[in-house]
């Protein structure tokens, strides 16, 4: 998968703000931030290169999940 | 906006068998009941909220930045909408080279560089927008230098210090998909929020489009997040625009396609760097060409001659064409500088441009046209469309700075600088002492119905799904690259399908799928004008290419395809000369 891991975050935001394609999102519950789209990740590097404490890791490989057309 | 239709089994099969192949169906409960949007969402779940200023600015990359700076410094109260963050969406921050004329040390004249450009874009230039580029760029390169822009990769910090220094309010993850208008003027832009459930209203009396360009979210280059939403929301609103049979032809590795930070060999984390004059012509098209042709895979680069002896008996035509003096057969022409993003190319590990080590795949930039050659269609050299109140500026105004070919390295990201300073600019002074009246309470509530249909839509296709059957329609060679009538219109079939069937459908559960399908949509839409577009230009020239006309036509093809909505809805096409400028729709 594209974004891999996110481990050790201190909920600044700064990667789902700065991620273009909206793939991470808050989980309220635990107020960390999730990969909640890794379909969709471009994987352009900035949610990693903005995060301050080095939480988030990735991957080249880029694999999509089958769609149907009605999900 | 239709809801609820349900789709038959005989019609299931026909819109998807010519896509996935039957086989694939074999594994699929054909007569299964449709899963019903677990979204349980209610229009009044969202809040409504209205924003107040004179002049809107929507896009938070380059154009963006300059476009809100110079506006509120001619005295007009502004705002920025962006989709994303300022300075971390769009194509902006992986722009690395910024070009830069300089007058005092230039070897070249104004007059020469706007004529090598016009040489190289075989006159498909607006040279007005060309020369402007010039003119300006030096100046924005100063001001960017202040900002701290060339001292960080990544563009955050130094977009947003002028911007909190006039105190310019800045809302980030809005997708705006609407234009409000009233009396024929643009006066705001409607869309909704990506972090909770609320519509905003923004009213103005200017709105600037800084929303960039777009592309079908391709493998390999970071124009993901941008479905060309700012053409496509001036379209609907009657605008006209142009520019769609263009192709950026950029390359991708075939090793870790998917990975834009891959492709794009560590320049992401590279400060940015200026670039000088140099004049090319940088097809692309013609190694996909080499690709159809010959097969792949292809290894040379852009520029280089596609037309070497091949595999197949079919005779080819030459392929796409290069002006003589822009040829790079025998070896590329040595940079003109050491600094910037051209050392960049030679540093460590960073051995090439984006996409262009190793061995290449097509498509990687597939839906997007030239920098700067398609979006609205401009009536004055402010980037002011056929819509009084409506601006662009950069990668969404269809300036043709350079034209159906990118010609200079670098040119993207100062023609954005330039063109969203002198936008703001004009737009500022056009909304001072002008009153604007309210729009009507009907207005908006239709717009939030649309903005919310596929949300409170029961049953209907995900906007994955039907994107990625747009890209099976849209990104083989054969189709946007090597073109010719009958697959293009084999094509629009299946493009007025989705366009018919499946846009009345996309459903969303929550509210990044509800930017999905909005995307979706305008992808949808990008399509069409694209395919037609490129049926109408019955000529090859840069980067449109047809396999059926493969030759410049001097004689009919000395103009622009300008596109726009008739009053029944339907899309239409004229040609625009050269050297014209349209007046308001």
């Amino acid at each position: 998968m594209p974004i891999e891991q996110i481990s050790g975050c201190i909920a600044c935001k700064a990667c789902i703000e700065s991620c273009p394609t909206d793939v991470i999102q808050l989980d309220k519950r635990t107020n960390k931030a999730v990969i909640a789209y890794p379909e969709d990740c471009q994987i352009c590097h900035l949610c990693r290169l903005n995060c301050p404490v080095g939480a988030i890791t990735i991957s080249p490989d880029k694999t999509i999940p089958v769609m149907v057309s009605w999900r | 906006m239709q809801d609820n239709i349900e789709l038959s089994r005989r019609q299931f099969i026909g819109v998807a068998g010519g896509v996935i192949g039957a086989s694939a169906l074999a594994s699929i409960p054909l007569g299964a009941e449709t899963i019903e949007n677990p979204s349980d969402t209610q229009a009044s779940d969202f809040t409504i909220e209205n924003q107040h200023t004179d002049v809107l600015v929507i896009g938070g990359g380059m154009a963006g930045l300059f476009c809100a700076v110079k506006a509120h410094d001619a005295g007009a109260k502004v705002m920025l909408v962006s989709k994303g963050r300022v300075g971390s969406s769009g194509l902006t921050p992986f722009a690395k080279g910024i070009f830069c004329y300089d007058k005092a040390t230039s070897e070249v004249s104004i007059d020469e560089f706007v004529a090598q450009v016009s040489e190289s874009a075989i006159q498909t230039n607006n040279p007005v927008f060309t020369r402007q580029l010039a003119l300006h760029s030096y100046d924005r390169v100063q001001e960017l230098k202040q900002w701290g822009f060339f001292d960080s990769a990544l563009c955050n910090t130094s977009f947003m210090r002028p911007i909190n220094e006039r105190n310019i309010p800045v809302s980030e993850r809005i997708m705006i998909t609407h234009l409000l208008k009233d009396k024929g003027r643009v006066v705001g832009a409607s869309g909704f929020s990506l972090n909770e459930k609320k519509i905003i209203h923004f009213h103005s009396k200017s709105v600037v489009l800084c929303t960039g360009s777009g592309g079908f979210k391709p493998s390999g280059f970071p124009v993901c997040d941008l479905s060309h939403d700012g053409t496509i929301m001036a379209y609907k609103a009657g605008a006209k625009v142009t520019g769609k049979e263009w192709n950026d032809g950029h390359p991708g590795s075939a090793e870790n396609s998917g990975s834009c930070y891959d492709n794009w060999r560590g320049q992401i984390e590279e400060k940015p760097g200026l670039t000088g004059v140099q004049v090319n012509h940088h097809l692309g098209v013609d190694s996909n060409y080499q690709a159809y042709t010959q097969g792949a895979p292809v290894t040379m680069g852009p520029g280089s001659a596609p037309n070497q002896a091949g595999t197949s008996n079919v005779t080819y035509p030459q392929g796409p064409y290069t002006p003589t003096a822009f040829r790079e057969t025998d070896k590329p022409k040595p940079p003109p500088q050491e600094s910037g993003i051209l050392s960049m190319f030679r540093s460590k590990g960073h051995d090439g441009p984006p996409g262009m080590g190793g061995e290449q795949v097509g498509g990687s930039t597939a839906g997007m046209a030239i920098h700067k050659s398609e979006g609205l269609v401009p009536i004055d050299e402010a980037g002011l469309s056929t819509l009084p109140g409506l601006y662009a500026a950069g990668d969404a105004l269809g300036s043709y700075m350079s034209g159906g070919i990118y010609t200079q390295i670098g040119s993207s990201l100062a023609g954005s600088a330039v063109q969203g300073a002198i936008s703001g600019e004009a737009a500022a002074k056009a909304s001072l002492a002008l009153e604007i009246d309210a729009v009507s309470q009907a207005s908006l509530e239709q717009i939030e119905h649309q903005i919310l249909a596929p949300m409170l839509r029961k049953k209907g296709y995900s906007p994955a799904w039907v994107t990625q059957v747009l890209q099976g329609i849209m990104i083989p060679n054969f189709v946007l690259y090597v073109k010719k009538e009958s697959l293009l219109s084999a094509a629009m079939a299946y493009i007025s399908e989705l366009r018919d069937h499946h846009v009345p459908m996309l459903m969303a559960d929550d509210l990044h799928k509800l930017r999905l399908a909005h995307e979706t949509e305008n992808m949808i839409i990008t399509a069409e004008m694209k395919l037609k577009a490129s049926i109408m230009r019955k000529e090859s020239r840069c980067s449109h290419y047809r396999l059926d006309y493969p030759d410049i036509d001097y004689e009919n093809w000395q103009a622009w395809i300008n596109i726009y909505q008739d009053q029944d809805g339907s899309m239409q096409f004229e040609k625009q000369a050269f050297d014209a400028w349209p007046n308001f729709a």
